[in-house]
């Protein structure tokens, strides 16, 4: 099937793709982006502040050592984040103490001073003096040692049980749980979803603009009468083969480079992801994802390719080209239905459903996880798909090719295919 | 042998026939033309030579054989409307087209770099098509046609569109070509060139052809059977003479058409015997133009009358 001539139509479509600036932006900004975010999220993670000194004081003796107790034992009191000095102030000397540590405070020497008066034993209300007062971070990690401190305090006196001081200082803790069908519940954070929303994206963005590319390219070579010099050299089933193979390789190479970030932080560890934010996807998502992808683009690359042989200029192309993107739009919005419930029924038929499966079935797997023989149908009815649209769009596309004049209609296209060329 | 033999060619557009039948030999080592008013046919039937259409029926053939993929690589063509890819550098669009044929590596680039060196291209090797002007575009599309060295050179409307510097390149490059020993077919509607360079013709009308031949022998026939005529007397007598055919006034001479080209004698001596004073009678002067007009031309003034005679010299 594949000879001399298509590879040479191969190779120069991947030659005038692959070096086209806009692909190149494209192909780059993408990643960029991820790898901006979870480098991001990296940094954070690695290089957050080390002995940001604070000074933690209270003009009450007794709960300054509650807190110094409690600080020790939870875990940012030992994992170095912060260098803390706990100590006495009388209630009236506490602005005079911030006042003595203003020229520290500037000069980045102490991070800040946290004024927990006894008065919070009551309302729970504490002070923070630092050069930039709202600090969120910070507030998150000394919620939970102050208040434990508190209520160790407050309870101090009277009879409570060690399990009803756990309980009282617990917090509520949402833990997601990811049931599969293969037996097993494993612990699992946001990452999936945001990996099957972000790789849903990526397929649905790919897929429309090496659709347009490959439709523009066919009607230059259309408009510009390239191509009857190549169809003396070629047959036009070998043109089409050889540019959709052509589009559709860039497109997977363009993917692969898409979805390196995804790749890296799977193998190696030079990225770290906040626990929320981890997935647990295996390499078999990805390959799958892959091929998946590649069939898709051939289905929808010949699909373009026929668009841009029925007209001879972009703008009647455009236009004409609407059912096909909606064939992409329906099953990318089916997709995105699947946040609130990755089961609902429409996304199961879709999963399967000839066109939308190229999109729906990798975001239930990702999701909510198919076994393998579902995912074997899906393929098998997207190549069956392919198969069964290829003689028409290369059919439909060998006649458009050659005509030119007026915008045909498409009862006449309809007519092209019983046409003898 | 090498023999292009076009048989029983038929092709139909959405009911209209656009190629009806249309038959012809194309004789090894020569100029072959295939001549037609614009919308004869020309360029469909050059289409179905080349596999671009499917007939509806009849056959091109090559040596007894079909012709398929092996003839597309033997030949280099040349639409009447053609384009290059703009983005694509010089060079590298000569390879593709070359390597579309089935010719790669260094000689085809050493044969590329011949070429534009001798249409004086050499140094925008590496310009976009883009940025070249139109008659330099059109260099390069003559170079794509022939640089995979091809036996039949196939051009449709070549000189259409074309400066005068370039029509002349294209001339020489044809003459050069046939001396190689290539078969050359090329369609045209501007008679001067095909009488010019054609050793053999097939007129198109209306999809059938009307006239095939080696060209002297078609000038030949039709010179003998057209008399120009300077005279001072009467001839209206000659009206419904049996060996008559058409008498028409050009004003300063007047044409008579006989019905057989041997009896232009007897046309003489009919008009001496009747006291015309002959001052010119030049049976030996009809330019392919006229042959052309008389052939296609008259339905025009005669109606819709389509002339189903075939003629071979």
């Amino acid at each position: 099937m594949l000879n001399k001539r298509i590879l040479a139509v191969i190779k120069r479509e991947l030659r005038e793709k692959l070096f086209s600036k806009s692909f190149i932006v494209m192909t780059l900004l993408v990643p960029g982006l991820i790898f901006l975010a979870i480098g991001v999220q990296t940094l954070l993670i690695t290089n957050q502040q080390k002995n940001l000194k604070i000074d933690v004081i209270s003009d009450d003796p007794g709960l300054i050592t509650a807190l110094r107790s409690s600080f020790m034992s939870s875990e940012i009191g030992k994992d170095g984040k912060y260098l803390l000095t706990f100590q006495t102030e009388n209630k009236n000397d506490v602005s005079k103490y911030v006042e003595s540590k203003r020229n520290d405070i500037n000069d980045d020497k102490l991070g800040g001073v946290v004024y927990i008066p006894e008065s919070a034993l009551k309302d729970k209300k504490v002070d923070y003096y630092a050069k930039s007062s709202q600090n969120i971070s910070l507030f998150k990690d000394f919620d939970a040692p102050i208040n434990k401190a508190l209520i160790d305090s407050y309870f101090a006196d009277r009879t409570l049980s060690k399990d009803d001081m756990n309980f009282l200082r617990s917090s509520v803790d949402f833990t997601g749980f990811k049931v599969t069908k293969e037996g097993g519940i494993k612990e699992e954070g946001y990452g999936n979803m945001i990996i099957a929303y972000l790789l849903t994206f990526l397929l649905y963005f790919s897929m429309i603009m090496i659709g347009q590319m490959t439709m523009q390219s066919v009607i230059e070579e259309k408009g510009s009468k390239i191509v009857e010099v190549i169809l003396s050299s070629v047959s036009p089933t070998e043109l089409m083969s050889g540019k959709i193979l052509g589009a559709s390789i860039t497109g997977v190479i363009q993917m692969a480079i898409w979805l390196s970030p995804i790749i890296l932080v799977m193998s190696t560890t030079i990225f770290v992801l906040p626990k929320e934010f981890l997935f647990s996807i295996s390499s078999t998502v990805i390959i799958y994802a892959l091929i998946n992808f590649f069939i898709g683009l051939l289905t929808f690359i010949g699909l373009y390719a026929m668009m841009g042989a029925i007209f001879d200029n972009a703008q009647d192309a455009a236009s004409g080209a609407m059912p096909v993107m909606m064939l992409i739009l329906i099953p990318f919005f089916i997709a995105m239905s699947m946040i609130d419930n990755p089961n609902r029924p429409v996304a199961v038929i879709a999963s399967y459903f000839p066109f939308a499966s190229i999109l729906v079935m990798p975001m239930r797997l990702t999701l909510v996880g198919v076994q393998i023989w579902q995912l074997a149908v899906a393929t098998l009815i997207n190549i069956l798909t392919f198969v069964a649209i290829f003689p028409v769009a290369g059919k439909i596309y060998r006649v458009g090719i050659l005509r030119t004049g007026k915008k045909p209609k498409w009862s006449e296209v309809i007519k092209w295919l019983k046409y003898k060329y | 042998m090498n023999l292009l033999e076009v048989r029983n060619l038929v092709k139909n557009f959405n009911g209209i026939k656009a190629v009806d039948n249309v038959s012809f030999k194309v004789p090894e080592g020569s100029i072959f033309g295939l001549i037609g008013r614009n919308g004869a046919g020309k360029t469909t039937t050059i289409r179905m030579m080349m596999n671009i259409y499917l007939p509806d029926s009849g056959e091109v053939v090559l040596g007894g054989v079909k012709v398929g993929q092996e003839f597309k690589n033997k030949v280099g063509y040349l639409p009447e409307e053609r384009g290059l890819y703009k983005k694509m550098k010089v060079i590298e669009t000569l390879m593709y087209f070359a390597e579309l044929k089935g010719a790669t590596g260094k000689e085809v680039n050493k044969k590329a770099e011949w070429y534009l060196n001798r249409f004086d291209l050499f140094d925008r090797r590496l310009s976009k098509m883009e940025d070249l002007s139109k008659g330099n575009q059109q260099k390069i599309q003559f170079i794509t046609t022939i640089l995979h060295d091809p036996e039949f050179v196939i051009l449709d409307e070549p000189f259409s569109g074309l400066d005068p510097v370039n029509t002349n390149l294209l001339k020489d490059i044809i003459l050069e070509l046939k001396e190689q020993g290539k078969i050359i077919i090329f369609s045209t509607h501007l008679m001067d060139f095909a009488e010019k360079m054609c050793d053999h013709i097939v007129m198109i009308d209306h999809g059938k052809v009307v006239l095939e031949g080696p060209l002297s022998g078609i000038k030949q026939k039709y010179a003998q059977k057209n008399i120009s005529l300077n005279y001072e007397g009467d001839i209206n007598f000659l009206k419904g003479n049996p060996i008559v055919e058409k008498i028409e006034d050009f004003g300063n001479s007047t044409g008579i058409r006989l019905k057989d080209s041997n009896q232009s004698q007897q046309l003489l001596k009919l008009l001496v015997d009747n006291n015309i004073i002959v001052k010119k009678f030049d049976a030996n002067d009809i330019s392919l133009q006229e042959i052309f007009i008389e052939l296609v031309g008259q339905e025009e003034t005669n109606g819709s009358s389509v002339k189903k005679e075939v003629l071979y010299a």
